[in-house]
């Protein structure tokens, strides 16, 4: 049915390469996120699917079969916009009527109502159905774009961040909303667009993740968060993000030791991590802890801990935000709020060398991982 | 008290700007030898009126001032339409050069290139025909249509027609059934007003029309003959030309200025 596959596919805007050879498949009835800051070029990518840019180099293939050619009327792709782009001079019914009204897939007036009625239903927006664009809420108007793309069964659904301007809490509830929707009514291949990892996460059966055009990793929830293939993807998901410092590797006495803020001894290296880094040309390392694997304690009785000074601490509920900085290096950590911290408090930190993840200096690619400690820490919320 | 005043200031305004609509009313209906006599009262009469029907000729300039500026502004429409929607959509180089050039035709006064026009239409036949002045009219009329639609269309975000495209539509009939619906107002608003420019134009047929096409605004030197001024005349064929436009605009009127501000188009 709806398998999709984009072949080397590049594009340039005057001086901008919004797309650098970029490689994807996706399979059919698959919850697909493309997962990127902003700028990245996925608006484009999803673009290029639609038809509506033509690509530089490279193709796409919708099941199996090339779509180059098709302008984006004949490629039967439904998309919600980021911004909606509702018809101003329609009302809502009208507006997710317009597809069933349009010479490529019109059906009789009775077959139009029907559908848009069991749509609004779906979408809680049946009390809506007289109102202008300029009425509605930002929430119900990407129900009604929602709404819009749904009413067809295309072969493939292209969502550009449709939950980025609701507020925190109705974006929560649609993902959710949203979940439910593709598990059950959708049942049709989705390509999923935002620049929160969150979603990403919580929606995505794969997830890609995409930097100024470049694929940076392609993998499941799982993969990308325990697995990154490097710093850039680590660094994208989790909040806080992974701290990430630059050490040089030594040896000293037959182990393998990270000099990290001159303290080599409080950073063994994992045997199965050294043994592949033995292999690595440069010394010169990025290890990223993310906050979890940072213990921290007011005093340091055996001496054996890495000193700092607190930078700020910002309470934000149940939890907290504690910044700790050592030398020119800010940590960020996820803590409880419960107990308080000063500014410029001393505060040590030791931190968990099982669960590093090491990069290369020069390329950013996750050069290893220890595998050492099985059973994983729990999903991240 | 300062209501009053500012009201008696309006009414004044009104009056000042009304007064020369109503004499030229009252003088079309006096008669000939009334003329010097009387202000406000005298005995009206149609005579004037009649003699402009009579003779027969005046229809015929009403409807040549109809033909040409009708058929300037639509073909203003059809031309500029899609000439706003290039210069507000796609990019390409001297594009800013085009739009101000389009501009530009408003800024020289018509006096200023009729002697050159006058010896290319003479030449390539385009003298005293229809197709000559609606030809010219296009200097006054097509660069309001063009700019205040560029504007419209640049109101309008592009992925309103992405998602009518994606929807079923092919791209002729995006631009039917979305675009245009969406620059109505300003469409009206330019074409309106470009067609008083057009109707209210007098140097272009003085100049680049002779017998064949005469508009009632030149006709009107008709009534300025050698010995007397038919004032009365004048006067009523004044009346009927201006009737029309004044008719357009005041049923249109709300539609005017709303038109020509942009943005129209809003979430």
């Amino acid at each position: 049915m709806g398998d999709l596959w984009i072949r080397g596919v590049s594009k340039r805007f005057d001086r901008v390469l919004a797309l650098d050879d970029v490689d994807l498949q996706v399979n059919n009835r698959e919850f697909f996120v493309l997962f990127g800051p902003t700028g990245a070029g996925k608006t484009t990518l999803l673009n290029v699917i639609a038809g509506i840019h033509i690509p530089d180099r490279g193709h796409v293939y919708l099941n199996g079969r090339p779509v180059d050619h098709l302008e984006p009327n004949e490629r039967d792709v439904a998309m919600v916009f980021e911004n909606y782009a509702l018809y101003p001079h329609l009302n809502v019914f009208e507006n997710i009527a317009s597809p069933l009204y349009s010479p490529r897939y019109r059906q009789p007036k009775e077959v139009v109502r029907q559908e848009v009625m069991r749509i609004a239903r779906l979408l809680d927006i049946d009390a809506l159905l007289e109102r202008f664009p300029a009425e509605l809420s930002n929430g119900q108007r990407q129900r009604v774009a929602l709404g819009r793309a749904l009413i067809r069964r295309p072969e493939v659904f292209l969502m550009d961040e449709p939950l980025v301007h609701l507020d925190a809490k109705l974006r929560h509830q649609m993902r959710a909303e949203l979940k439910e929707i593709q598990s059950q009514s959708l049942d049709t291949t989705t390509i999923y667009v935002t620049h929160d990892y969150r979603e990403a996460l919580s929606l995505g059966d794969r997830i890609a993740v995409i930097s100024r055009g470049r694929i940076e990793q392609v993998g499941t929830p799982e993969e990308v968060y325990h697995r990154p293939a490097s710093e850039f993807v680590a660094k994208a998901f989790g909040d806080p993000e992974m701290n990430v410092v630059e050490g040089e590797l030594i040896e000293d006495s037959g182990r393998m030791y990270l000099d990290l803020f001159g303290q080599p001894r409080h950073f063994p290296v994992p045997d199965d991590v050294r043994n592949i880094l033995d292999h690595h040309s440069s010394r010169a390392v990025r290890v990223g802890f993310r906050s979890k694997q940072i213990r921290f304690y007011p005093e340091d009785p055996e001496g054996k801990w890495l000193a700092g000074r607190v930078y700020s601490f910002e309470p934000l509920g149940a939890t907290a935000i504690l910044i700790v900085k050592v030398g020119d290096h800010s940590f960020r950590l996820r803590v409880s709020s419960e107990q308080s911290w000063e500014i410029d408090q001393p505060i040590h930190l030791a931190f968990d060398m099982d669960r590093a993840f090491f990069f290369s200096a020069s390329t950013g690619k996750l050069l290893a991982r220890s595998e050492e400690r099985k059973g994983d820490v729990p999903w991240p919320s | 008290m300062l209501k009053w005043l500012r009201n008696l200031a309006l009414l004044a305004y009104a009056a000042f700007a009304l007064f020369p609509l109503l004499w030229m009313l009252i003088i079309s209906f006096k008669h000939d030898r009334e003329m010097y006599h009387t202000i406000f009262l005298f005995s009206p009469t149609l005579e004037n009126y009649r003699v402009l029907f009579e003779k027969g000729d005046y229809i015929g300039y009403f409807l040549n001032n109809l033909w040409v500026s009708a058929g300037a502004v639509i073909l203003s429409i059809v031309v500029g339409v899609p000439a706003a929607y290039a210069l507000a959509r796609f990019k390409f180089r001297g594009r800013e050069s085009i739009a101000f050039t389009f501009l530009s035709f408003r800024f020289a006064p018509e006096i200023m290139v009729i002697l050159p026009l006058f010896l290319i239409y003479q030449r390539f036949g385009l003298y005293d025909t229809y197709l000559g002045i609606i030809w010219v009219y296009q200097l006054l009329t097509l660069p309001l249509i063009i700019w205040v639609l560029r504007g419209y269309f640049e109101e309008i975000p592009p992925e309103i027609e992405y998602a009518a495209r994606l929807d079923g539509y092919s791209w002729f009939r995006v631009f039917l059934k979305t675009l245009v619906p969406l620059i109505k107002p300003g469409l009206v608003a330019s074409a309106l007003l470009s067609f008083i420019f057009a109707w209210n134009s007098f140097t272009f047929p003085l100049l680049l029309a002779g017998q064949n096409v005469v508009t009632t605004t030149v006709a009107a030197l008709q009534y300025l003959s050698s010995d007397t001024v038919h004032y009365g005349q004048m006067a009523a064929a004044v009346t009927i030309s201006i009737l029309p436009e004044v008719l357009l605009a005041l049923f249109i009127q709300k539609h005017l200025v709303r038109g020509l501000s942009f943005g129209a188009v809003k979430g």
